[in-house]
């Protein structure tokens, strides 16, 4: 059983990760923006796979937080995509 | 199975570290950046070290995410008028970097087998403090020296950070808001801060037995009330407010009361009294959880830049 939920694993890193590149390579911000919530989606797939394989209960803590933190830094993201396009040259950066 | 699934995270690991250090764009590496220690934290799982795996995914995804991207945003288009760096630079720069990495390499290879281990000694001790996870015994009774120090030094690279703040606005708050509030943002802003919290008190409170802790749990409320002061709903503090200071002094001042009681009360400075040792570290883990939520939120959020509010 273990071996088969560690093969799930393998396969759904295996997907994130040529899925990850060809989202990381796409020109458009937002689209890279998606490739680390496709990260958060499937690493935490993988981990509560994982976690059941091995029988610790702590990979289920590590995949709720990687996906707390994966909808968290999206919002990195909306922030430093704001900032030049709202205001090019702000005045009060300038000492 | 297990083999081929380490190797594939390992071939993952290095493609992604690649991809960050070619990118052309700033903006692209970071995000990559950020994607990298999402990952590495499932390494770490695969180490059997969920501990660290923690601190990684909360650190590597949410603090330095933030300060790398609000960094580059103040930087951009400010050295365009340099001349970029030469070939010859660049390559000097991935000879030292290789030869570092090289070196730590080798270092590793070079570790003793089997590891000389206090593992055991840790494990044997954990009764005597009633607590369930080891790291835990270590952070908070064995070598709590080590994490009150550590605390301290929080609290030290704030000053250093706060002090950089103009003479016209010292004691004022930091500004987090871009200048416009996108409305993802905001809906984000309203929706994630509840599961947020949650999670942050139950590592909290799951640290004594299991992995997780104030340091993890202090990140993810940090995380939380910067993203409810960059989406405008609650702007930040102003540096000197009082509550500011207690929540940012408590956790290490409570920490050095019950350390010098320790030297009247039990056998020593930082030693716990036989029986009270798990209440008396919850204790101190839950004033150091607000104390490292405020300074990595105050961290984060910088020197700062308006004038205080009187």
């Amino acid at each position: 059983m273990a071996d088969v939920l560690t093969a799930a694993a393998l396969f759904i890193l295996a997907a994130t990760a040529v899925a990850l590149f060809r989202v990381l390579r796409s020109g458009v911000v937002a689209e890279r923006m998606m490739a680390v919530q496709l990260l958060g989606t499937g690493g935490a797939a993988a981990l509560l796979l994982l976690g059941s394989a091995s029988g610790s209960a702590a990979a289920s803590d590590v995949a709720l937080l990687l996906a707390l933190f994966a909808a968290f830094s999206c919002v990195a993201f909306v922030i430093g995509a704001a900032e030049p396009e709202a205001e090019p040259d702000p005045p009060e950066e300038r000492p | 199975m297990t083999l081929l699934l380490d190797l594939a995270l390992v071939a993952w690991l290095l493609a992604l570290a690649v991809h960050v250090v070619v990118q052309r764009g700033e903006r692209s590496a970071i995000i990559a950046f950020l994607a990298f220690g999402l990952l590495l934290g499932l390494a770490w799982v695969r180490l059997a070290a969920p501990d660290v795996a923690l601190t990684e995914i909360a650190i590597g995804g949410g603090g330095t995410g933030i300060l790398l991207l609000r960094a580059e945003a103040v930087l951009r288009g400010r050295g365009k008028e340099e001349e970029p760096m030469t070939r010859a630079g660049k390559l000097a720069v991935a000879v030292g970097c290789a030869a570092i990495s090289a070196g730590l390499g080798l270092a590793v290879l070079s570790f003793a087998s089997p590891a000389p281990t206090l593992a055991p000694a840790a494990a044997e001790a954990l009764g005597a403090t009633g607590l369930g996870n080891p790291v835990t015994a270590v952070l908070l009774a064995y070598r709590a020296l080590d994490t009150l120090l550590e605390k301290i030094v929080v609290l030290l690279a704030l000053i250093g950070v706060w002090s950089l703040a103009p003479d016209g606005v010292w004691d004022g708050a930091p500004e987090v808001k871009p200048a416009i509030v996108p409305g993802p943002l905001t809906y984000l802003a309203r929706i994630l801060p509840p599961f947020g919290i949650v999670i942050g008190v139950y590592m909290f409170w799951v640290g004594a037995d299991a992995p997780g802790g104030t340091f993890q749990a202090g990140t993810v409320l940090a995380a939380m009330w910067l993203l409810v002061m960059m989406a405008g709903l609650k702007p930040p503090p102003d540096t000197s407010r009082p509550l500011l200071v207690l929540a940012l002094t408590g956790g290490p001042a409570l920490f050095l009361a019950i350390a010098f009681l320790g030297s009247i009360f039990a056998e020593g400075f930082l030693a716990y009294p036989e029986g009270l040792a798990k209440p008396l570290i919850v204790a101190i883990e839950a004033a150091l959880t607000l104390s490292v939520a405020a300074a990595l939120a105050m961290l984060v959020a910088g020197p700062a830049r308006k004038a205080p509010a009187r």
